[in-house]
C-alpha cells in the first residue's frame, strides 16, 4: 500500500521520464533544423521544436505542482487528522477536437486578381489542455486558400468538466529564396533594395521579429520562458489563440471567437476573418465505462411479491438489468433498463422492518405517467454502494450538462499513411524532370553513329546483343560473360517484334529504313514501355512466345524517372542499349515524350548491371549542340528554326 | 493552303528531289525549317494562314543542294520520302529529314505561287 509521498514520487518518475524524453526529442529537432538544407523539412523540425518546448514547461510545471502539494500535504497531515476527502470529484472524460477550420480574410484584389507576390505562411495547431499538449500537421497557406482547414482530430484522455482546451495557431512566413535567420543584415539590407521594398520589408521583419510586432506569451502558452536553445531556422510566431471549455462542446460544429495577436506589419501575418470552427465533443467516462454493477433483486410484473435476481449494470444514463452476469459479455438484451437521467429520481426506504436491506426505488416520468421501479441489494453494504453510485452519477452529469444526454461520437483517427503531396499541377510532364544532357534528339543522333559505326566495322563477333532484337535469326550469344548478371525480366520484346517478323526483310544488320523500323516498333510503344533490355538472354527465345505478355505493364514512370535519368547523367552517353528504344522515339505517337523518356531510361537501368562496357562513346559536340537545341526548345517564345 | 476543318487538304505540290552532301560526319541539305505543331504558328512569318503549324523552309543557303534542287525560302514541306509532314513536330521534321542513312530526300512542297501558276495556265486558253 503506497503512502502518499510513494505515490507522488512515482508520478514525479513518470513526469520525469517524459520529460527527459521530451528533451531528447527537442535535441533531436534541433539537430535536424540544423542539418536540414529544405524548408519545408526546417518548417517540420520547428514546428516539433516548439511542440516539445510547449510539453516540456508543462510537464515541468506539473512537477512544480505535484511537489508544492506534497509539501502542503506533509504540512497538512502534521498539523491536523486530515479525514478522508469528502469533497465529491465528478469523472474525467475524453475530449476530441476535430475539422478545425479557420477562414481567412483576404482582400479581393488579392484573391481574385492573383496581384501581388504569392505570400505563403506554414502554419499549425497547438493544442492543449491539461498536460497534454498535441500539435496538427503543418498547412501551408497562401492567398488562393479560403481558409485554413486541419484535418486531424486530436483526443485527450483525462479531461476533468472545468477543462479549458487551449488552441493556438502558429505561422511562420515562407519565403522561398532565403531563410529568415541565416541572411546576415548587411545583406539584408543590400537585398532589401534590390528586391522591392514589400519584399526586403518583410524579409526585415522576419529578421527581427520583436521589433515590428508584438509576441504575447501572455496566457498558458508559454513558450518562450525556458532557455531554449537558439538555433537558426524558421521560427514560428503565435498568430491567434482561443479557449474551449464545456459550454461549447457539442455534437456538431460550432463557431468560436479567435484572439489574434500580431498585427498587419509582421511577417508571419495572416488575414485572418475572426473565429474559428470545429467540433468538440466530450465523451465523460460515466457515459462510456461500467460505472458500478453488482446483482440485485428488481420487482417484475404484477406480482408484488416476487423478486427477481438480476444482474445490474450502471452506464450512461441506463441502468442495464441482466438475467446473468455472461449476458453482459454476450450481448444479450437487458431483462430490463431503467433510465437514469437527469428527470430521475431515486429514494432508499425501508422496506421491511425485519429485513436487513432497503430497497431502492427509481422514478421516471415517461410521458405524463411515473414509473417506479423498486430495487434491492443483498446487502445492507451493497445498497449503500449502490446509492452512492447513483449519486455518484447525478453528479457527473450535473457536472458535464449537456454531455451526458446523449453519447457524442469520437471517432478516433485511423493509423494511415501520411498523405501524399501531390504537386498542384497534375500534369506528367510538370513532373518529368528534363536532364540537359538527355536530350532525345542527342540520344537518336548517337545511337544512329553507332549503327552506321557497327555497320561499317562490321564484324559477328562485336555484334551487341541488341542487334537480334532488329534480327531474324537469333544470335548466339556473343557477350555471355557482360550480360550474365543482367537480371532477365520477362521480356516481351521478342514477342512483340515477333508478329513483324514475315514484313521486314531478312538483313545481317539494321540495315532496313528507319521508317520501316519505326513503323515496327511505333506500333508497340504505347505497350510496355520498360522494355527490358535482355535480349541476349532471349534470342534463343526470339522464336518462342514468351509467357508472360506484359500488356498491362505500361504505367508513366515518372517517379523512378528522376532516379533513372540522373544515372543515365552519371553514365553519359556510354549505354548502346538505348538503341533498342530508338525508334520508338522516330514515330509520332500520342504520348512522345513520356514513353520515349521512360523507356529510355528504363532500359538504360536496366543496363546499368552492363557495367557499361561499351566503348565510351562520348559525342561532347552533340551534348553541346543539344544543350542549345533544348533550351531554345524550352523557350515557348521562340518559333525555333533548325538547320538541316 | 488553309485547312478547312472536315475538308481534306489539298495542295498544288511540286517535287523536290535533294542530293545531300557530306560534311565530315554531317549530312547536309543546306535549308532551315520551321513550324511544327508544338510550336507558335503565329510567329511564322511565311506562313498565309497564321494558324498553319506546318512546316515551313525559312532559309535556303547559296549554293547548297536545297538550292540547287530548287527549293525556296517561304515553300511548305508536305511531304518527305512520303512521311507526312502537316502534322509533325518540330524535332519530328528535323529528324525526318537528317536521317544519317539516306542521300537523297524526296520533298513535296508547295508554295503561292505554284497555285497561281496552275491557275493561270488553267485559264489561258492553250
Amino acid at each position: 500500500m503506497l503512502t502518499i509521498f510513494e505515490v507522488a514520487s512515482v508520478q514525479d518518475t513518470d513526469i520525469q521520464k517524459k520529460i527527459d524524453y521530451e528533451i531528447r526529442i527537442r535535441e533531436g529537432a534541433c539537430k535536424l533544423l540544423a542539418a536540414c538544407s529544405q524548408r519545408d523539412q526546417a518548417l517540420e523540425a520547428s514546428r516539433s521544436l516548439l511542440t516539445c518546448n510547449a510539453r516540456i514547461m508543462a510537464y515541468m510545471s506539473e512537477l512544480q505542482r505535484m511537489k508544492e502539494a506534497q509539501v502542503m500535504q506533509r504540512v497538512a497531515r502534521r498539523s491536523s487528522d486530515t479525514g478522508a476527502n469528502d469533497d465529491r470529484h465528478p469523472c474525467k472524460g475524453k475530449v476530441a477536437i476535430s475539422d478545425i477550420r479557420i477562414p481567412l480574410m483576404w482582400k479581393d484584389t488579392e484573391y481574385f486578381k492573383n496581384k501581388g507576390e504569392l505570400h505563403r505562411c506554414a502554419v499549425f495547431c497547438l493544442l492543449q489542455l491539461g498536460g497534454e499538449i498535441f500539435d496538427t500537421d503543418m498547412v501551408m497557406v497562401d492567398r488562393t486558400l479560403t481558409d485554413i482547414c486541419f484535418e486531424n482530430t486530436i483526443v485527450f484522455n483525462e479531461a476533468s468538466p472545468n477543462f479549458e482546451l487551449r488552441l493556438e495557431l502558429y505561422s511562420c512566413c515562407s519565403e522561398e529564396d532565403y531563410s529568415a535567420g541565416s541572411t546576415p543584415r548587411k545583406l539584408a539590407s543590400k537585398l532589401s533594395s534590390s528586391l522591392g521594398r514589400s519584399s526586403g520589408k518583410k524579409m526585415r521583419a522576419a529578421m527581427d521579429p520583436g521589433a515590428g510586432c508584438p509576441i504575447s506569451s501572455a496566457g498558458g502558452g508559454a513558450t518562450l520562458l525556458l532557455p531554449v536553445p537558439s538555433v537558426a531556422g524558421p521560427k514560428y510566431h503565435l498568430l491567434a489563440h482561443a479557449t474551449l471549455r464545456l459550454p461549447h462542446v457539442q455534437d456538431n460544429f460550432r463557431t468560436h471567437d479567435l484572439t489574434i495577436t500580431g498585427n498587419e506589419e509582421c511577417s508571419y501575418w495572416l488575414p485572418l476573418y475572426g473565429s474559428v470552427c470545429c467540433r468538440l465533443a466530450a465523451q465523460p467516462h460515466c457515459m462510456t465505462e461500467q460505472m458500478m454493477s453488482g446483482a440485485l433483486r428488481v420487482k417484475l410484473g404484477g406480482d408484488p411479491q416476487g423478486w427477481t435476481n438480476v444482474y445490474g449494470v450502471l452506464k450512461g444514463t441506463n441502468l442495464f438489468c441482466y438475467h446473468r452476469q455472461e449476458d453482459v459479455e454476450a450481448s444479450v438484451e437487458p431483462v430490463l433498463t431503467i433510465a437514469i437521467n437527469k428527470e430521475t429520481r431515486i429514494r432508499a426506504s425501508e422496506r421491511d422492518p425485519h429485513s436487513k436491506a432497503q430497497s431502492i426505488c427509481i422514478s421516471n416520468r415517461y410521458g405524463g405517467e411515473e414509473v417506479t421501479h423498486t430495487l434491492a441489494a443483498d446487502t445492507r453494504e451493497d445498497t449503500q454502494r449502490w446509492m452512492e453510485a447513483f449519486w455518484q452519477q447525478f453528479y457527473d452529469m450535473s457536472q458535464w450538462k449537456q454531455c451526458c444526454d446523449e453519447l457524442m461520437k469520437i471517432e478516433l483517427p485511423s493509423p494511415r499513411k501520411p498523405a501524399i503531396v501531390t504537386p498542384k499541377q497534375g500534369s506528367l510532364y510538370h513532373e518529368m524532370v528534363i536532364d540537359t544532357s538527355d536530350d532525345i534528339g542527342t540520344v537518336t543522333d548517337i545511337l544512329t553513329h553507332r549503327i552506321e559505326d557497327f555497320d561499317l566495322t562490321s564484324g559477328h563477333g562485336t555484334t551487341p546483343a541488341w542487334m537480334s532484337l532488329f534480327d531474324e535469326s537469333p544470335r548466339s550469344p556473343q557477350c555471355p560473360s557482360r550480360l550474365s548478371a543482367h537480371s532477365p525480366g520477362p521480356s516481351p520484346s521478342p514477342g512483340r517484334f515477333r508478329g513483324r517478323r514475315p514484313r521486314s526483310p531478312r538483313s545481317p544488320r539494321c540495315r532496313r529504313t528507319p521508317g520501316l523500323l519505326s513503323s515496327e516498333i511505333s506500333l508497340t510503344s504505347d505497350s510496355d514501355s520498360p522494355c527490358s533490355t535482355s535480349p541476349c538472354s532471349h534470342h534463343h527465345g526470339w522464336s518462342e512466345t514468351p509467357s508472360s505478355s506484359s500488356s498491362s505493364r505500361f504505367r508513366p514512370r515518372t517517379l523512378s524517372l528522376d532516379a533513372k535519368l540522373t544515372s543515365l547523367r552519371g553514365r553519359g552517353y556510354s549505354s548502346v542499349q538505348r538503341s533498342c528504344q530508338m525508334a520508338t522515339s522516330v514515330a509520332a505517337v500520342p504520348r512522345p515524350t513520356q514513353t520515349v523518356l521512360s523507356s529510355s531510361s528504363s532500359t538504360s537501368s536496366n543496363s546499368s548491371s552492363e557495367g557499361g562496357q561499351d566503348a565510351a562513346f562520348s559525342r561532347p559536340s552533340i551534348a553541346r549542340r543539344s544543350l542549345r537545341n533544348l533550351r531554345a526548345k524550352l523557350d515557348p517564345r521562340n518559333w525555333l528554326q533548325s538547320q538541316v | 493552303m488553309s485547312y478547312i476543318p472536315g475538308q481534306p487538304v489539298t495542295a498544288v505540290v511540286q517535287r523536290i528531289e535533294i542530293q545531300k552532301i557530306r560534311d565530315g560526319d554531317n549530312l547536309i541539305l543546306g535549308f532551315s525549317i520551321g513550324g511544327g505543331i508544338d510550336q507558335d504558328p503565329s510567329q511564322n512569318p511565311f506562313s498565309e494562314d497564321k494558324t498553319d503549324k506546318g512546316i515551313y523552309v525559312t532559309r535556303v543557303s547559296e549554293g547548297g543542294p536545297a538550292e540547287v534542287a530548287g527549293l525556296r525560302i517561304g515553300d511548305k514541306i508536305m511531304q518527305v520520302n512520303g512521311w507526312d509532314m502537316t502534322m509533325v513536330t518540330h524535332d519530328q521534321a528535323r529528324k525526318r529529314l537528317t536521317k544519317k542513312n539516306e542521300d537523297v530526300v524526296r520533298l513535296l512542297v508547295t508554295r503561292k505561287s505554284l497555285e497561281e501558276a496552275v491557275r493561270n495556265s488553267m485559264m489561258q486558253p492553250r
